[in-house]
């Protein structure tokens, strides 16, 4: 088999997604319906939404009660959750938990968690990083941060034996896992991302985050989104909140396309503090680790 | 399912202080060493122990001691003090040399492939007692086995203060310093002594000690050729104007392709526009802001 039918029999296999769930029944309606205008928002509805998945609202309290979230005071309801921390913020960890869910348990000696570790902590940094640049939607970017690395999902569950192989690879020389899935693969998980992500219709600007995380292109529509993304990711891929291995290399913000792009639109990236940002990122580590410890492994 | 809260036990309980909020952005702005939630308690306990000093009962007291009251300098360097007590000992910063061994040394060689004298020097400004030269002798000598064959290396370890110099020198160490050591550091670098470790003449040899001002622009000026400098947790002490200054030294005895490394979560924010931070896995550097090919500048 040449490389090339390999690569389309594997994508085929990607494209039946037979065997990956379909996104939690309440998170499609939950994010259709915060799409709309913030005003339009009912608290009561949101809380409905959410509190049909029981195993989910559950989560989504021990959530609410990590410092990640910003909230001090112990949250014991799903109402209580909203009032105090906004409809974003518990949307944010519906979502947050909803990936989680998708997560498949056994992944042929890969721990899975870190995935979502990652995706949790690129999520954050996003949100925190669209704040301090006065990026226009901090919401857009944690949702975004939280669903980039969306096809290690799918090839997790689709492709467990060969996405191993490129995981393997990316380990041991210290590469990044794209470049390992391109070599072992012959596609990366932004491919297989955003097949699902069309499938489970996600809006325009996410789908694009899913595709082009890492290969930005050039004038692009959402290129501030996506550039946003690709930066936190790197930050996260550099610390500990990286894909389970370390990455043996050195990485210039300054010098990646992301940076420049992000510049024009946001001019407040130029004089950035980016070490405080870096410095900041063991906070999340910390707690992420400790949510989930506390949601996942127990 | 449980739903009791999740709290990271290295958090302070409870909202953070405001005022303890304020002093880490006192200390990141003045002395550009930060405090990340996750240490807000070690901050908070550094603090503790000036007011117990002081005696005074609140962070907004300690807050006005720090920013309003005559003795303020005076009080700001004793709360650093507190900060970076005990922080000197062997391999301190295991993710910075990793990163030195893993990344940094292989770049250096790449750039100086085409010279014909095989030389790497480092830097160590402000050694203190001498533990970070010997942590960066002896992981440079396991190098020597390997990336570093037939490469001379030369380690300049200064520092302002003659005591700690002249206990650097002496190169024995207690339990405290080298409480970090692995087995196979300790075994192949050091030699009993007593109830103290003593580094082996081998790690030795690769460092020279001297006394030297960092402000002390006509000595700097002659800290030349080099490859890396290490620089940890002591410009904290440095207004800013005298910060820039010994920056700028760095920035000017460096080679091209030469690296700066500060202490952990230390930072040159508002410092210096020429370098520029980047990122290795688990630490920072600093690196030339328009880094040029080695050799076309004279070595």
């Amino acid at each position: 088999m040449t490389a090339d039918t390999s690569k389309a029999s594997l994508l085929s296999r990607v494209e039946g997604l037979k065997q990956i769930p379909t996104i939690p029944a309440v998170l499609g309606p939950l994010l259709r319906y915060l799409e709309q205008p913030a005003e339009q928002l009912d608290v009561q509805k949101i809380t409905d939404m959410i509190a049909q998945d029981k195993s989910l609202a559950a989560q989504c309290l021990q959530m609410a009660n990590s410092p990640l979230f910003g909230r001090w005071q112990k949250i014991d309801s799903l109402r209580t959750a909203i009032v105090g921390l906004g409809i974003q913020r518990v949307s944010d960890i519906a979502m947050s938990c909803g990936v989680l869910n998708l997560i498949p348990g056994d992944t042929s000696g890969i721990d899975p968690v870190v995935f979502w570790e990652h995706s949790l902590g690129v999520a954050l940094v996003c949100r925190h990083f669209a704040r301090k640049i006065s990026y226009p939607d901090p919401g857009k970017a944690y949702l975004a941060g939280l669903l980039h690395d969306l096809g290690i999902i799918v090839n997790l569950w689709v492709l467990p034996k060969e996405f191993r192989g490129a995981f393997d690879l990316a380990r041991a020389e210290g590469i990044p896992l794209h470049e390992a899935e391109k070599m072992e693969l012959g596609f990366t998980h932004c491919e297989s991302g955003r097949m699902l992500a069309d499938r489970w219709e996600l809006s325009a600007d996410l789908r694009e985050v899913v595709s082009y995380h890492h290969s930005l292109p050039q004038g692009h529509e959402h290129a501030s989104l996506i550039a946003l993304v690709e930066l936190s990711d790197l930050l996260c891929r550099m610390s500990g909140l990286n894909h389970g291995f370390i990455e043996k290399r050195e990485v210039n913000l300054f010098e990646q396309t992301s940076f420049a792009v992000l510049a024009q639109q946001c001019p407040g990236v130029k004089d950035f503090d980016w070490a405080r940002l870096t410095f900041e990122l063991d906070s999340y580590m910390d707690d992420v680790h400790t949510l989930v410890h506390a949601i996942y492994r127990k | 399912m449980s739903t009791a809260p999740v709290r990271s036990s290295a958090a302070v309980e409870g909202p953070p202080d405001p005022d303890l909020i304020r002093i880490r952005d006192l200390v990141y702005q003045v002395a550009g060493i930060f405090h990340p939630d996750s240490k807000l308690r070690l901050l908070q306990d550094r603090c503790g122990r000036r007011m117990k000093e002081l005696k005074v009962l609140t962070m907004r007291e300690y807050f006005e001691h720090l920013t309003i009251r005559p003795t303020r300098q005076t009080e700001l360097v004793s709360l650093l003090n507190e900060i970076t007590i005990g922080e000197t000992y062997f391999f301190r910063n295991q993710p910075q040399l990793d990163a030195l061994q893993q990344i940094v040394i292989p770049k250096v060689i790449e750039a100086k492939s085409k010279l014909p004298l095989k030389r790497m020097r480092i830097w160590s400004a402000g050694c203190s007692t001498g533990e970070e030269p010997y942590t960066l002798s002896m992981v440079l000598t396991e190098e020597l086995q390997r990336r570093l064959k037939d490469w001379t290396i030369e380690i300049l370890a200064t520092d302002l203060n003659e005591r700690s110099l002249a206990h650097a020198k002496t190169g024995i160490y207690g339990t405290y310093s080298t409480r970090h050591l692995t087995a196979y550091y300790r075994q192949k670098y050091f030699t009993p002594n007593g109830e103290q470790l003593e580094v082996q003449q081998a790690v030795r040899n690769q460092i020279a000690f001297s006394r030297l001002n960092l402000s002390d622009d006509a000595r700097m000026t002659f800290m030349k050729s080099l490859d890396i400098v290490f620089c940890c947790n002591v410009l904290i002490y440095f207004d800013l104007a005298s910060k820039r200054r010994v920056i700028q030294h760095f920035y000017n005895n460096l080679l091209p392709h030469g690296y700066l490394f500060l202490g952990h979560s230390e930072s040159l924010y508002g410092v210096n526009d020429d370098f520029r931070l980047i990122h290795l896995p688990g630490a920072t550097a600093y690196v030339k802001g328009e880094r040029v090919q080695a050799g076309k500048q004279a070595l």
